[in-house]
């Protein structure tokens, strides 16, 4: 019951053939659908009709992010809880979005607007379901399995940290707290793992990044190969974070868009006690090797 | 709600400072409690008081495995679908059942293992402080896998016992080896989302065929085969992949023959996933993809 996990990023691209050659050729995901001017993709693990939906429009930004929920009475639940919050909710009808059924779209506290879905179109992983290989054939590029979170800005962190939490369930694993005590960033999760959505302080309604799951340490190792001889931007890493402690790479899509891969991290049950980082340790909660945050990183979204 | 993942599993050993020794300094585990007869350990990233129980018996083999569930209401909820299967639990108020140990529901599955639903196990953290904490504690010894993965039973109907765990317990079916005339062979299921928190061969009913560890690297299973060499400890199959879950294991025994696996890998299932078959022709590929077969120890070989 409730949201399982991240569904969907949906964001906008300046150049659809740009996007992809980039997201299909040095990240390595498969293009399920393309209309005029949609791109829909999807990693080889994911069963779903698409993890990231990137629309053409003449700023990069992100339109919304969207959770699955486990069952279909969910919706009904959180469209009640989030009317009662005060917030106004908008019923997506089946057939109005490519690739899933009937949804609810509504505004966070940070001004992005969150969807909620549970029936999605299922286009199947890349292997068979009887006596399937481990790998598909002819993966190209990083290839990660998943999709795995997103962190974005919210200018009162505390206020939307809390209504995830209040409103739709989730659970707080870790937090920074500035020199005075206030809430900076905020790890939220639902599917057992660090985090699935986090908030840094910063403008509403920006994106930072969205970050693809990887195996292990020696799979983001080839993937800063894989971006260095693709020529790609990268932020910082291969490095660690003491959030989380994940195993990270960050870089830039070729419109400025944050993406990460990331593996690692732990698992917290729901009664799990949430970890605190304070303001003379931010260095090292972010980037534990370096102990110090660069300033494209604090800096630069979309 | 329901059953969140695998909590703990109460094996015997005839030995008790010998497995002790070695559960401590070769896998790694932290003792939280000796009582009597009895010695608890954790892996160090697990907050509660005990995942692995050490029971000095004359003879190899599990005593009971525990599941850890959501909520308190979960406790009577499931004891109630119990009952209406025909299996009457026992209840059991927190600390009944030994140190560290919470509100729980006890029961014979229909395989003969004895199994326990708990909440509220006494949480002693991870070591790490709650502000700022480093990645690892630094006084970590032998394999120091993170936490306790999943266990693996043998059972004389894996159809039967299967469909109870799905029926009755809500577990979700990921993969099964399927014979030739359409029976289970074996079935691999999860609560946790990941490919299997309890599987079941075909075998002897309250047969243990292993408990495995999560580590997060397949690094990890090469410093763990080192050390089994280095440290005289059986090495039963691996480092090598499985077919089945696609996770990466390396397989050994404790001193007393209980059969351990620190397994890493995997995948992320949802609740409506489909299962992935396997048939019997592929049943090699399916254990272990890198050999193509099984070796008779690995099925027969049971504690």
């Amino acid at each position: 019951m409730g949201i399982l996990r991240l569904a969907h990023v949906d964001i906008t691209a300046t150049d659809l053939e740009l996007a992809a050659a980039y997201y299909t050729q040095v990240l390595g995901m498969d293009l399920t659908e393309r209309t005029e001017d949609r791109l829909f993709l999807k990693c080889w693990d994911e069963r779903d009709h698409h993890s990231l939906a990137i629309r053409h429009a003449t700023r990069v930004g992100l339109d919304r992010f969207a959770f699955r929920v486990e069952r279909e009475a969910d919706l009904a639940e959180f469209e009640r809880r989030v009317e009662a919050y005060g917030y106004a909710v908008q019923r997506v009808p089946a057939g109005s979005e490519i690739g899933q059924g009937e949804s609810i779209r509504f505004e966070l506290p940070s001004g992005h607007e969150m969807e909620l879905v549970h029936d999605v179109v299922k286009v199947g992983g890349r292997l068979p379901l009887v006596n399937p290989r481990l790998n598909p054939e002819s993966l190209i590029g990083i290839a990660p399995p998943r999709i795995d979170h997103l962190l974005v800005h919210a200018e009162e962190v505390p206020e939307v940290a809390r209504f995830m939490t209040d409103v739709l369930d989730f659970r707080l694993t870790e937090q920074l707290l500035d020199g005075q005590g206030h809430q900076v960033i905020a790890f939220l999760e639902r599917a057992h793992k660090p985090h699935d959505i986090a908030f840094v302080q910063g403008p509403n309604g920006a994106l930072h990044h969205f970050s693809f799951w990887l195996d292990d340490w020696d799979h983001v190792r080839r993937a800063a190969d894989i971006l260095a001889f693709n020529g790609v931007t990268i932020d910082i890493g291969p490095t660690r974070h003491g959030i989380t402690r994940g195993n990270t790479i960050y870089f830039f899509d070729p419109m400025g868009t944050r993406n990460e891969v990331f593996t690692g991290g732990y698992r917290p049950d729901p009664d799990f006690p949430t970890i605190t980082w304070t303001d003379d340790n931010a260095g090292r909660a972010i980037f534990y090797y370096e102990g110090v945050v660069n300033q494209r990183f604090a800096t630069v979204h979309t | 709600m329901g059953i969140l993942r695998l909590s703990h599993a109460e094996v015997r050993v005839p030995d008790l400072e010998l497995a002790l020794a070695y559960y401590t300094e070769v896998v790694g585990l932290i003792e939280t409690a000796r009582v009597d007869h009895r010695a608890y350990l954790k892996a160090w990233d697990e907050h509660q008081h005990h995942s692995l129980i050490l029971a000095s018996a004359p003879t190899y083999g599990l005593d009971s495995l525990g599941f850890k569930v959501e909520t308190s209401d979960d406790l009577d909820e499931l004891s109630a679908r119990l009952s209406a299967a025909g299996v009457e639990p026992e209840r059991h108020a927190a600390g009944r059942l030994g140190p560290g140990s919470g509100d729980t529901v006890r029961f014979v599955a229909p395989s003969g293992h004895t199994i326990d639903l708990v909440h509220g196990m006494d949480q002693v953290g991870n070591g790490l402080p709650l502000h700022n904490p480093p990645p690892a504690p630094d006084d970590l010894v032998g394999m120091h896998p993170p936490r306790i993965d999943h266990i693996f039973l043998m059972c004389e109907d894996v159809d039967g016992v299967t469909a109870f765990f799905r029926d009755v317990l809500g577990f979700r079916l990921t993969e099964q080896i399927l014979a030739d005339d359409g029976h289970q062979l074996v079935t691999f299921l999860e609560r946790s989302h990941t490919p299997h928190d309890l599987a079941f061969i075909t075998g002897p009913d309250g047969a243990f065929h292993h408990v495995a560890f999560w580590v997060d690297e397949w690094n990890d299973l090469r410093n763990g085969a080192d050390l089994c060499a280095y440290h005289g400890v059986p090495i039963d199959a691996g480092p090598t992949r499985h077919g089945a879950t696609r996770g990466c294991g390396l397989y050994f025994f404790d001193p007393a023959g209980n059969r351990n696996e620190l397994y890493t890998g995997g995948y992320w299932f949802d609740p409506d996933d489909e299962p992935t078959t396997w048939t019997e022709a592929e049943m090699g590929r399916a254990i272990f993809t890198y050999r193509g077969q099984v070796d008779p120890e690995f099925m027969t070989v049971h504690s």
